[in-house]
């Protein structure tokens, strides 16, 4: 065990997932509060035009998929406030629109692509250091920003008339969510992939939602679910030589079920 | 001196006007009631007073334009719909929008009788203790204007007693403004300074005994609703 840890890919797949860990625990909170799962799936999905544009004009991919998705997802935000298109309806047209467009333009690359591949199904053991270095910046930020706001943030996801009464400047948090999601979303990709990359935003806020009993208490037992799922998902995946990301997710998943079986066992025996 | 200023106020959505050339004032320190018919355009009076939807004609509140008194208004909302199984306490949604050095067990909470519910969660109230969770919420900002969006809905009848005697208590011991939208006519009838009745158009506009008459409430509700004389509660 204390051999892998060594090896530095695996400290650079350790401290990722451990940052990712954190920020998608947090902001699943908010995601989940505000039912903006299908928000998060369509982002992951439409953050393939970023990754495609990177390959094409021989860019970062993963700094170019930030750039567009926090763009896609103002884009969202302003049709949301200024139209009558339904949300769900917004998040689809982005979506489809975007995945379509990231098609289009990989379709103009030849060749075999290995990043392409590492987005779309997830890779955190190839986390190159200069990637780990952004999203240790970027995480960071966002997590303090997290935990700096989370009331505000909570009020305005549970009631923006009020929250605006209450001075909140609701039209900026709302963009503000918009983009943090997607720029959490995109840094997720790298370790789980575009198809799975909102499990970690789901999956530990609704195991926690089981037994906790406050909104802290939410807060830090989502942030425990999502480390444990992370931390026991790579040490497995590396054990079994599975998908790293693919392995997350069920961890997590297996977590929620005894969860769930353990409450409902409780409760039965309390009846 | 008028707390709420409305001139020639009007709504439309598309090619349907809701709320046509509404001019009146809510005196400072007064309970007013706004009644009428489902959808008579009630809570988008109370949105447009807001500035949270678009308007032709003027509101001012204190003299002031909406944007700049925000802090002062107190609002409770129609509907408060929420993820009931989400664990958020109800001393944790209070401090969401609180000034930084409130208190759960301060005068406030005791006089809303939320102190007792601190330790619950929001998502396991009935109608009426959420209702006097949301009304402590609005006045922990210390506002000098409270906005009520229909707040004895899904509340039983004693229920809505003691939540209307609740709003007399903050307008008389606090000297604070009330407007309150609400269908319960009887109850407001006997309870407010000021009624306004709203059907599209201004119908009526005045004190209880002046402003409901017979021809005023056949306008709104048609011939069959009536008044029960000057009952209290």
């Amino acid at each position: 065990m204390m051999d892998i840890l060594l090896l530095p890919f695996m400290q650079r797949a350790l401290i990722a997932g451990l940052l990712l860990g954190v920020l998608l625990a947090l902001l699943g909170i908010f995601v989940v509060l505000r039912r903006m799962a299908f928000f998060s799936d369509g982002i992951a999905h439409a953050s393939l035009s970023g990754v495609a544009l990177g390959l094409l004009v021989n860019a970062n991919p993963l700094l170019t998929a930030l750039g567009v998705s926090a763009l896609l997802a103002m884009l969202m935000a302003w049709l949301e406030r200024r139209t009558k298109i339904a949300s769900d309806a917004v998040v689809g047209l982005i979506f489809t629109a975007g995945m379509a467009a990231g098609v289009i333009l990989i379709s103009f690359k030849t060749g075999y692509q290995p990043d392409l591949m590492s987005f779309l199904f997830g890779n955190i053991l190839a986390i190159r250091p200069d990637e780990l270095w952004l999203m240790g910046v970027i995480a960071l930020a966002v997590v303090f920003f997290l935990i700096h706001e989370y009331k505000r943030l909570a009020l305005f996801v549970l009631n923006p008339e009020i929250a605006l009464l209450a001075g909140i400047p609701v039209v900026a948090y709302q963009t503000l969510l918009y983009v943090i999601v997607a720029v959490a979303v995109v840094l997720g990709i790298k370790m789980l992939g575009i198809v799975l990359v909102s499990a970690l935003l789901i999956v530990p806020v609704s195991t926690a939602k089981l037994f906790a009993k406050s909104f802290r208490s939410l807060m830090a037992w989502s942030v425990v679910i999502s480390l444990i799922s992370v931390l026991s998902g790579l040490v497995l995946s590396v054990y079994l030589n599975l998908p790293t990301g693919a392995v997350i997710v069920l961890c997590g998943f297996a977590i929620f079920c005894l969860t769930f079986a353990g409450k409902r066992l409780a409760s039965t025996k309390k009846a | 001196m008028s707390a709420i200023s409305v001139k020639n106020l009007s709504v439309d959505y598309g090619n349907q006007t809701v709320l046509n050339r509404l001019s009146f004032d809510v005196e400072k320190g007064k309970l007013t009631a706004i009644i009428g018919p489902n959808g008579s355009g009630k809570t988008t009076l109370f949105k447009a007073i807001l500035g949270l939807i678009p308007h032709q004609g003027q509101v001012r509140i204190f003299q002031k334009p909406v944007r700049e008194v925000l802090r002062r208004i107190g609002y409770v909302p129609q509907s408060f719909d929420f993820d009931r199984t989400l664990p958020i306490t109800v001393r944790e949604f209070l401090s969401f929008g609180a000034l930084r050095h409130w208190h759960p067990s301060g005068e406030l909470c005791k006089e809303v009788h939320v102190d007792v519910l601190m330790d619950r969660l929001i998502g396991e109230l009935s109608g009426g203790q959420l209702q006097r969770v949301l009304i402590a919420q609005a006045l922990l900002k210390k506002p000098d204007l409270l906005l009520l969006d229909e707040p004895s809905s899904g509340i039983d009848i004693e229920g809505a007693k003691a939540f209307y005697d609740l709003i007399k208590h903050v307008n008389h011991e606090h000297g604070l403004t009330v407007v309150l939208i609400s269908h319960e006519i009887n109850m407001v009838y006997s309870l407010a300074d000021q009624i306004i009745c709203l059907n599209r158009d201004l119908i009526c506009n005045g004190p209880p005994r002046q402003a409901l008459t017979k021809d005023v409430m056949e306008q709104l509700y048609g011939s069959e609703v009536s008044l029960r004389g000057h009952e209290h509660l």
